[in-house]
């Protein structure tokens, strides 16, 4: 349905534009020491791969044709300090059968309360162990999460407008098989964005 | 009778508006510095940090702008001065992580972190740009069109 450009416009508009001869994709450091992973080019009609950038703080220019990585010389410093600072993760834990959080997960609380502000965006995602189906624990999970957010909201959290998710026995925390009582898979995230 | 449902038809539509507005969220500006505007429909606005953004939005920024967004996959966005960017596709499903995403660069420039789509779905994380298509693969990179 979506209408493909022609080769002919695609041309017309990088001469009118002068933009293509300069088009280029870096690839940085991964983040925080994170690996740099990579990008793939792909020609928008065939789909047929052009080439990867593997190495971080290499750079390609997106001509059209294959891809030659070449050394990045340059840090985009301007740019990147507009970036958003990584979410910020507080995992809660809760006894067990409750909204009540657990005595080890205090200090959490009254840090969460130090930086959570009205216009934060938050999100309270709720995780299982492995006790249980899955589509149970996907529904316990999301419950778990509005219930959750109901008790922060209760201790003066600015969180009522959060959204919340149920991920169930996806990411555990401890790798566990089927049917394992985990009290760390079951669990409460709020990610702060 | 007609009271009954005159009172059912703007349930049904606070229903469904409400449905829509809380669906349709993809992510959020978090800064802006300089001139940049967001086009959603036919309706311009100056960006400000705080916005919701949906699929279709186009971010532009003048000379001096620079804007800072996240997404609820937790990617993020910086784009550069003299830039155009449209959200053209975004699909994100945050209990099973599946989605994707498209945003076109017509001009200017486009650092990204990449998020769960990227890390949760091979090469479902792209960017446009007049000659090419590419795929994030769990990644920080930087996307440059024009001179």
């Amino acid at each position: 349905m979506r209408p493909v450009a022609p080769l002919w416009a695609i041309l017309a508009l990088c001469l009118g534009l002068a933009a293509c001869a300069n088009d280029r994709v870096a690839l940085l450091s991964g983040e925080g020491g994170a690996p740099a992973g990579g990008v793939v080019v792909i020609d928008p009609a065939s789909g047929a791969e052009r080439g990867q950038l593997t190495d971080a703080n290499t750079q390609a220019q997106l001509d059209g044709g294959a891809v030659r990585p070449r050394p990045l010389t340059e840090h985009f410093d301007a740019l990147l300090s507009a970036m958003p600072a990584p979410p910020r993760v507080f995992t809660l834990y809760f006894i067990e059968g409750t909204t009540q959080v657990a005595p080890e997960s205090v200090a959490t609380l009254d840090e969460l309360r130090k930086v959570v502000t009205p216009a934060s965006d938050v999100q309270i995602t709720g995780y299982t162990d492995t006790t249980g189906d899955a589509a149970g624990n996907d529904k316990l999970s999301l419950d778990r999460a509005i219930e959750i957010r109901a008790a922060l909201v209760q201790e003066g959290l600015p969180v009522a407008n959060a959204r919340v998710t149920g991920r169930g026995q996806r990411d555990l925390r401890v790798q566990t098989g089927p049917g394992v009582n985990e009290p760390l898979n079951r669990r409460v995230e709020v990610i702060l964005r | 009778m007609r009271t009954i449902l005159v009172a059912g038809l703007l349930m049904a539509a606070l229903v469904s508006t409400a449905g829509a507005a809380s669906a349709a969220e993809i992510g959020r500006i978090k800064s802006v510095a300089g001139d940049a505007s967001v086009v959603h429909g036919k309706a311009i606005t100056p960006a400000q940090a705080g916005q919701l953004l949906q699929v279709g939005d186009v971010l532009r920024t003048g000379a001096n702008g620079l804007v800072g967004i996240t997404f609820v996959d937790n990617s993020r966005f910086a784009i550069g001065p003299n830039s155009r960017i449209v959200l053209s596709e975004y699909e994100f499903d945050d209990t099973t992580h599946a989605g994707k995403s498209l945003t076109t660069v017509n001009r200017g420039s486009l650092a990204i972190v990449s998020g769960q789509i990227a890390h949760e779905n091979k090469d479902a994380e792209r960017v446009r740009t007049p000659t090419s298509v590419l795929a994030a693969r769990g990644t920080r990179f930087v996307v440059q069109v024009g001179p």
